[in-house]
């Protein structure tokens, strides 16, 4: 199916499907997944990207191929260490897809805040081990921290910790540009 | 790679840091902490020990190549590897910035604050308020460094973090309750992700952060004082420093020169420690059956053609008895080097039955597809576990059964578990590796 030129979200769109190809290639090399897969994407605005495998059927959307390539790669511990860190990883791949993919300018900030506080007792989002869910979470948020101004990464200070952990963490980073984290603070003072 | 023996005596914290970074690193090290090997109070004071270590104090670390060392930071940097020293000349002067901050801002007022609720220092209300103003101080310049960081240095676990974390270890379990922590958000959650990652939990077990602040309690703490005709009750919390006496005598006896007087009260309750809970074997009648004799033709001879027909020549059934126990949870085994730290974590905390006890654990499969299971020999024909609450933490995580010492089935079995090989046939999946509690 193709895009009509004159449709109003068309470059949005296309940019959209390209990210979350790029983003699963990245999310191969990080695995160490040797044999690159191939894939496409459907629906109407193709912002679906799907995974022909030879063997059974093709998978579609991001949190499926993605689930799907930590198994192929071995790592199912990436998936969360027990039952319970399992479904906060799909929890929070849930919410990556629902809420933060395609989001608009003033669903930024309640997001923002979610996460903020959500992470103000932890390091990962799932459990002591860095998950999957961090991965995704990083890649479909990193064009907002980007957009951040210092004060804003100062306001969310428990996000932007977690961000510039994950942007560190080993063969993750990948496609993205690294986001440059101040460590000291220059808008609050050290009491909060 | 670095690989040797840490002399110790059990749950000493400042071992920890050398254990912990050696699971980090792969360093072989073989912890000493009980009979035969090391007894805390008479090997470390007996000439061979002192020419190694003048000082006579632990951890003392020894190389299997000779090397010599004291000083637990020492051990620990000794045993690290290049990520947990730091990478950079500015990233290693931050490593031990912080150890060095351990040692000197937090175990002082640790101490004088977490001692008397243990029973082991008598309470002085001025020097505890102080100390907790001290703790506090400490505290909030860790939660502002670690407001915008997720560990003390760099991106990853360092040898700084292993520092810092275990000399909070007391702090932690003792009195920073809820309430008291609750300013400090940014240190308990850095606190909790590194007592979590699986290394340090191999050597630490679970931590279990304080609930309600334990306050000196003075009958305890009289209980613990030298009196000849009281003997020491079993309390609960004071079970590791039930009988302090003999020791108190004896150092007097040896009018040593006292370092700090903290430092004394933690070794005190350490030496403590050794003769402590009565032997939970002491009811069993002796058996013919000499374990020790037993592993060290494990250890030095060929296991199937010497070891395993000793073995059988030697058992005794009535005073011993043997059990295969499976670890329950086989699909949350993930990569084997958790697995193996699983493992070796359990033999760890199972320390003080290494005299009563022999096991071979097996590592079956590949990352995610992987299997433990083992057999147990013990003394005494119940599950040893239940005997001591030290020994709880992970049995219930295993389903056990009691092998019958005459049929077929125990043989082969015991056969390909002792010498990790053979068909294995209830497994289903590869040997991967073995390893031995002994
Ligand atoms: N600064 C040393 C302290 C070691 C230390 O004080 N060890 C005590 C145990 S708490 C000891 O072995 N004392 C034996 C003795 O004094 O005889 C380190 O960190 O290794």
């Amino acid at each position: 199916m193709y895009l009509l030129p004159c449709h109003p979200f068309a470059q949005e769109v296309c940019e959209f499907a390209k990210m979350a190809l790029r983003e699963l290639s990245s999310l191969e090399k990080a695995l160490g997944l040797k044999k690159p897969n191939k894939y496409s994407t459907q629906g109407d605005n193709k912002q679906v990207p799907v995974l022909q495998s030879n063997s059974g059927p093709a998978l579609s959307g991001l949190v499926t191929i993605a689930t799907h390539l930590v198994k192929q790669a071995n790592r199912a511990d990436l998936l969360g260490e027990s039952a319970e860190h399992r479904a906060v990883v799909q929890q929070w791949l849930e919410y990556r897809v629902t809420k933060v993919d395609g989001c608009q300018k003033e669903e930024i900030k309640p997001i923002l805040k979610d996460l903020n506080s959500y992470l103000e007792d932890k390091v990962y989002l799932a459990g002591n081990q860095f998950t999957l869910a961090d991965t995704l979470m990083y890649y479909g948020v990193h064009h907002i921290i980007m957009d951040q101004s210092v004060q804003d990464k100062e306001t969310y200070v428990n996000v932007t910790r977690w961000f510039d952990h994950v942007q560190h963490y080993p063969g993750v980073r990948h496609h993205l540009h690294p986001v440059v984290i101040l460590k000291n603070r220059l808008y609050t003072s050290s009491h909060h | 790679m670095a690989a040797g023996t840490l002399y110790s005596y059990p749950e000493n914290w400042r071992a920890f840091k050398a254990q912990i970074a050696a699971q980090y690193s792969g360093a072989r090290l073989k912890v000493a902490s009980s009979a035969p090997a090391f007894t805390f109070g008479q090997t470390n004071r007996t000439p061979a020990f002192l020419s190694n270590f003048p000082l006579g104090k632990v951890p003392a670390f020894q190389g299997d190549d000779g090397f010599c060392l004291f000083e637990s930071n020492a051990i620990a940097h000794y045993l690290s590897n290049e990520a947990l020293r730091g990478s950079s000349p500015q990233s290693q002067a931050q490593v031990i910035q912080w150890v060095s901050f351990a040692d000197s801002e937090i175990i002082p007022p640790a101490s004088v604050w977490v001692f008397p609720t243990l029973g082991i220092m008598q309470y002085n209300k001025q020097a505890t308020e102080q100390a907790k103003e001290e703790v506090k101080k400490v505290l909030s310049v860790l939660n502002q460094h670690l407001n915008t960081r997720t560990f003390l240095v760099g991106d990853r676990v360092s040898l700084a973090d292993i520092s810092v974390a275990c000399s909070m270890l007391w702090l932690y379990r003792q009195v920073l309750e809820p309430a008291f922590r609750q300013p400090y958000p940014n240190v308990t959650r850095w606190f909790q992700t590194c007592v979590n990652q699986p290394q340090f939990k191999a050597v630490l077990g679970e931590v279990k952060l304080c609930e309600k602040m334990a306050q000196f309690d003075p009958k305890k703490f009289a209980d613990m004082q030298p009196k000849k005709d009281t003997p020491p009750k079993k309390e609960k919390a004071a079970k590791e420093m039930s009988k302090p006496q003999e020791k108190k005598e004896k150092k007097k006896e040896e009018k040593k020169a006292a370092p700090v007087e903290e430092e004394m009260d933690e070794c005190e309750a350490a030496l403590a420690a050794e003769p402590k809970t009565k032997d939970p074997f002491a009811h069993l009648p002796k058996s013919p059956f000499v374990l020790d004799e037993f592993k060290r033709k494990y250890s030095n001879e060929d296991t199937l053609t010497v070891a395993v027909p000793y073995f059988w020549e030697h058992f005794d059934k009535e005073g011993y008895s043997i059990w295969y126990g499976e670890y329950k949870y086989p699909q949350e085994l993930t990569m084997t080097f958790m697995s193996c730290n699983l493992i070796m974590g359990m033999f760890q905390r199972l320390d003080k039955l290494r005299k009563n006890g022999f096991a071979s654990v097996i590592l079956f499969g590949g990352n995610n597809e992987s299997s433990i299971s083992g057999i147990w020999i013990f003394r005494g024909q119940d599950l040893a576990f239940t005997l001591s609450d030290d020994w709880q933490i992970d049995y219930e995580s295993y389903s056990w059964r009691k092998l019958d010492p005459d049929s077929e089935e125990t043989k082969t079995m015991v056969k390909e578990y002792f010498a990790w090989e053979g068909d294995f046939k209830h497994v289903g999946k590869p040997f991967n590796q073995g390893k031995c509690f002994k």
